[in-house]
Order: C-alpha cells, then structure tokens, then sequence
C-alpha cells in the first residue's frame, strides 16, 4: 500500500518537474511547479513529518508560488522561442553519462537497504517546538533577521528608483544643496552652495519664482 | 514492502538533477528561479528522509530553515527580476550579460 502510494506521488513528483523544464509558457512551469510542492506534501506525510507537510503547502504552495504568479502577470512574459540546439554532437555523451548514473542509482537501490520507517510522534508540531525554541532559538532568531533584510532588500531593489520627484525640487530641512541641484539652468561648473530650511526660503534666495512649473530636469 | 530510505533518496536525486537541467537549459529568468526552487525541494525532501529514518528531529528543523530562506530568496529575487525587466523590458538572461542591472 505504502508501495503503491510511494510510486504514485514520487511519479506525480517527477513527471511535474519534468514539465516544469519542458513547459514554454512560465505560467504553466508556475502550475507544474505547484504539483511538484503538493506531491512533495504527501511524501512528507508518508515520512511522518505532518508538520513540515503542513507548512510545505503553506509557505510554498501558498506564498512563495503566489508571489512568483503575480509577478508573471505583472510582467507579461511571453513565451520562449524555440532556439537551434548548439554543440549537439555532445548529446549521445549526456545520454551515455545519464545511463551510467541511472544504472548506480539502480545498483544503489536493489544492494543497499535500511530499516523500515519506525512509528513515531517524531514530526509532530508538539516535538518540533520545543527543540525549535530551546537548542535552536539562535538559528531561529538569526532567521528572523534575515527575513527583515530581505524585506528590506525587496523595497529597494523593486521600488522605482527616481533622483528627484517633480514635486520635491527642495527637500525641507537643513540641508545644503548645489545650486546646479536646485536651478537647472545654472552651469553645473558653478561651485555655489546654499544652505535653506525650507523649499520658499531656498527659492528666495535663488530668486527663483516659480518653483512647480519648471520642466524636470533630465 | 514498505518505501525505504533509499528510495526516498534516488527520487531526491532525480528531482535536483531536474532542477540543474533547468537552470542550464532556461533562458527565462522567472523559469530559472522556478527550477531553483525545485532544487531547494528536493535537498528538503533528503532531510525529511533522513530525520523519519533516523529518528531525529534535526532534519526537520532544517526543513524549516531552509525554507525560510526560500521565501526570503523568492522576495530580494523577484524584486531583482522586476528591476531587471524595467529597465530591459525583457527577461531572457542572455540580455543581462553585463554586471549592471
């Protein structure tokens, strides 16, 4: 039974990963790439890990897999074109080499055996926590941290990234700004400076009167 | 017969050598980062493995971890991808031969 269940989701494992590399459309490797999670979850179960199963749909199937679907969407990906296969003289190598590696696999599976998977409460949420928040609460902690910088990192790296806005030529406050900064048609070769609190302050001093209607620089 | 760990171990293998294809042979860079995460899946799964079979919940917490930072992964590189489709407006890696986004 186990046998059969095995053979049933490590073949939906693999035939999804297949069709995730085989697929022109990203949208369709997204999907396959789902299978690939969902099938995953069921052998976790049948390892006895509920828990890892749980959050492997969760976080996976769930989050991860959704943000990358939106991004597709988001920008309109168009398939890939078939290209000419370019050193195909080393193809009957990789097959030789693929039969060779499947053959040990082979050899691997019908010498070596374990045991046989003990019943336990092993994967259980109520034995995974406290080893989670006693002998690995660093890693734990660390991982907290990584995911705040990738928050970061995210913002910044996906945020339209303009010098200045139209409507901010001056930022308010105490700052000093080059006067090439402020007035564009100044030469950038004029050293001068200028220090304002505020951006009317900063336009009196450079007796510049219309502050929002000029052009943006480029 | 019930499934041994060995079994578990040569389909982990399969499905990272899957994952190693893809990256090799994809050019979309969203597809790339699909066959990534199928590599992650597949190091998940021998830990699994490895924790059930050897009665360690280690291998369990790894898991977690692993994961973890495949979502913090998912999130800096989408974002890397958007940036890189602004200003290209094209997502086929050989566009993005030089060290500039």
């Amino acid at each position: 039974m186990l046998v059969l269940l095995f053979i049933l989701f490590g073949g939906l494992a693999i035939g999804c990963a297949i069709n995730v590399v085989a697929q022109r459309n990203p949208l369709y490797c997204a999907i396959s790439l789902i299978g690939v999670f969902m099938s995953l979850a069921c052998l976790y179960l049948m390892l006895a890990a509920p828990f890892i199963a749980a959050v492997q749909v969760i976080v996976y199937a769930g989050a991860i897999m959704v943000l990358v679907v939106f991004v597709i969407m988001l920008l309109n990906v168009e398939q890939e074109e078939r290209r000419k296969i370019r050193m195909g003289f080393l193809l009957p190598a990789a097959i030789a080499l693929a039969a060779a590696l499947i053959a040990e696999v082979t050899f691997i599976l019908a010498s070596v055996d374990s045991e046989p998977l003990q019943v336990s409460d092993l994967g259980l949420t109520r034995s995974i926590g406290p080893a989670l928040f006693t002998q690995y609460l660093l890693p734990f902690e660390i991982t907290s941290i990584l995911l705040l910088m990738a928050i970061v990192g995210a913002m910044t790296l996906a945020r339209r990234t303009r010098e200045l806005s139209t409507g901010a030529r001056v930022i308010p406050g105490a700052q000093v700004l080059a006067l090439s900064e402020i007035d564009p048609t100044t030469s950038h070769e004029e050293p001068g400076t200028i220090e304002s609190h505020t951006t009317s302050e900063a336009a009196q001093v450079l007796g510049i009167t219309d502050l929002r209607n000029q052009t943006r620089r480029e | 017969m019930e499934p041994r760990l060995s079994w578990y171990l040569a389909l982990s293998a399969l499905l990272f050598t899957i994952g190693v294809v893809g990256v090799i042979i994809k050019r979309n860079v969203i597809a790339m980062f699909m066959c990534i995460e199928l590599m992650l899946n597949a190091v998940n799964l021998t830990f699994v493995a490895f924790a059930s079979f050897f009665q360690d919940v280690t291998g369990q917490l790894f898991v977690f971890i692993v994961m973890t930072v495949a979502a913090a992964e998912a999130a800096v590189g989408l974002g890397i991808i958007i940036a890189m489709f602004r200003n290209r407006e094209s997502l086929d890696v050989d566009d993005a031969s030089i060290l500039k986004l």
